[in-house]
């Protein structure tokens, strides 16, 4: 990303900001709310465009690339988890059929990837808790098989005690798939767990990008 | 038959009924409904409007060239439709673009149906009140499509951008969105359809019994009318939802910015 700006309601949201993620690296965003986090993941799977600045893939301009194909391969888990009207199997089916891939064996391994059970495929998936749609949204994600997976809070309002659980099935399927992540978190604690590098946003710029090791929290982001 | 006094003496009676009319006004101004105004100011426009559309019918009904003025009269259905369906969707920019055609290609449909079929001779005193019918239809159905479809986007954006992440185009993404929307929109005009001649008795086959027309023919000929216009409002409803598509997405299937704003 490269000098990316974007104004929503005559708010600047994210301003002049630069950043490079590398392949296979696990990039955690910190940031206090309203610092761009969301906007910055958004603008990169193209549900919006900056206003100014470019965002590069595999050093291509992302709006060269058809945006369909493009968010096949990096693709947003939302913080919100709506699930589609339907049951788990719709859901996590649901990008195969769009994109002609349909494959059961991968829907499977997908609800298994993401910390859930085969059981839970014909669930109605409305019904679920907080924790299990935040799981099917990332299970719903992995059935494509993206590049990049652009996750946005995706332990926020996660019972505690599973929240360990639930970063360690990431972690997992990341390593395991190779993925790249760019991470969005307001828990310094859970960045340091799970990100190889930890980039620092405020007022819709980055102010550093550490090392996980190097990270130092200062107390004000 | 027909109406038993002249239009002077109906004078008198307008008056009677305005008296029930200000009744209301008085138990709106009691209750606060604060509907008052908007309500005198709509009875006067819409009494100004039909009273200035007698005047143009006799006009039309005493000329040779009827012909002409009656592709007037459509133009103006067709320009004030388009407008006033637009302002229910005051937010979506150049609205217009999608109800006047969408009014059009409804309105125009049942038309042409009802003139092959000749349920509709081609003579002004048959053009003109079913031109009426089937354009207020399709407006009043436009609208409310209109009005529907914005507010379930507006309430399903995270279900839509959940759609989109995952690849699918602005069209997959507003498909259930579009099926509710026309549900909805249609519902009133099936449930019309479904009382029909219990709960009213419809405009044309009202002012054929008031002609002095048999019941059975004025029945028949308004189920012919109401088929066609239910017809006409369906089409209206679908185009109404297709265009609407390019209004609600960008080129790169993206939410239009002013969704957000909503």
């Amino acid at each position: 990303m490269e000098h990316v700006g974007k104004t929503l309601q005559n708010t600047k949201i994210l301003d002049d900001l630069s950043l490079t993620v590398e392949p296979g690296e696990i990039l955690t965003l910190v940031g206090p709310s309203g610092s761009g986090k969301t906007t910055l993941l958004r603008c990169v799977n193209r549900l919006i465009d900056p206003d100014n600045g470019t965002i590069r893939y595999n050093d291509r301009d992302i709006k060269e690339l058809p945006v369909v194909s493009l968010r096949k391969q990096i693709v947003l888990v939302p913080q919100d988890s709506f699930m589609l009207p339907g049951t788990v199997h719709d859901n996590i089916a649901y990008g195969q059929n769009i994109h002609g891939c349909y494959d059961e064996n991968i829907i499977k391994q997908s609800i298994i990837d993401a910390g859930l059970t085969e059981s839970f495929l014909d669930k109605n998936a409305e019904k679920l808790s907080g924790g299990e749609k935040k799981r099917v949204s990332l299970a719903r994600a992995l059935a494509i098989h993206p590049k990049i997976l652009l996750l946005d809070e995706p332990t926020n309002g996660i019972d505690p005690k599973v929240l360990l659980n639930v970063e360690e099935n990431i972690i997992q399927f990341v390593r395991k798939r190779d993925l790249t992540v760019l991470w969005v978190t307001h828990n310094i604690d859970q960045a340091k767990r799970v990100s190889n590098r930890i980039a620092n946003l405020k007022d819709g710029t980055i102010l550093n990008v550490q090392t996980t090791h190097e990270f130092e929290w200062d107390g004000a982001y | 038959m027909g109406i038993p006094y002249t239009w002077q003496e109906g004078l008198i009676i307008l008056a009677v009924a305005s008296i029930l009319l200000i009744i209301v006004i008085l138990i709106s101004m009691y209750k606060k409904l604060d509907i008052g105004g908007e309500f005198v100011y709509a009875i006067i426009k819409g009494g100004g409007q039909l009273f200035i559309i007698a005047l143009f019918l006799t006009l039309l009904f005493n000329t040779e060239f009827w012909y002409i003025l009656i592709w007037i009269l459509i133009g103006t259905m067709i320009l004030v439709g388009g407008y006033t369906s637009a302002k229910r969707a005051t937010h979506m920019p150049k609205a217009y673009q999608v109800t006047t055609p969408a009014i059009l290609s409804g309105a125009a449909l049942s038309l042409i149906v009802l003139a092959v079929s000749r349920a509709m001779p081609l003579e002004p005193q048959f053009i003109v009140p079913l031109s009426g019918m089937a354009f207020g239809n399709s407006m009043a159905i436009c609208s409310l499509t209109m009005e529907r479809l914005i507010r379930e986007i507006n309430l399903n954006k995270s279900a839509i951008e959940t759609m989109l992440s995952l690849g699918a185009s602005s069209k997959q993404s507003l498909e259930p969105f579009q099926r509710l929307t026309i549900r909805a929109a249609l519902i009133p005009t099936i449930d019309r359809l479904k009382t029909l001649g219990i709960i009213f008795i419809p405009g044309a086959m009202a002012g054929l019994l008031i002609a002095g027309t048999d019941p059975i023919l004025a029945a028949e000929y308004q189920i012919i009318v109401y088929l066609m216009i239910v017809g006409g409002g369906i089409v209206t409803a679908l185009i109404t939802t297709g265009l609407s598509r390019k209004k609600l997405f960008t080129d790169y299937e993206q939410l239009e910015n002013w969704i957000y704003e909503l």
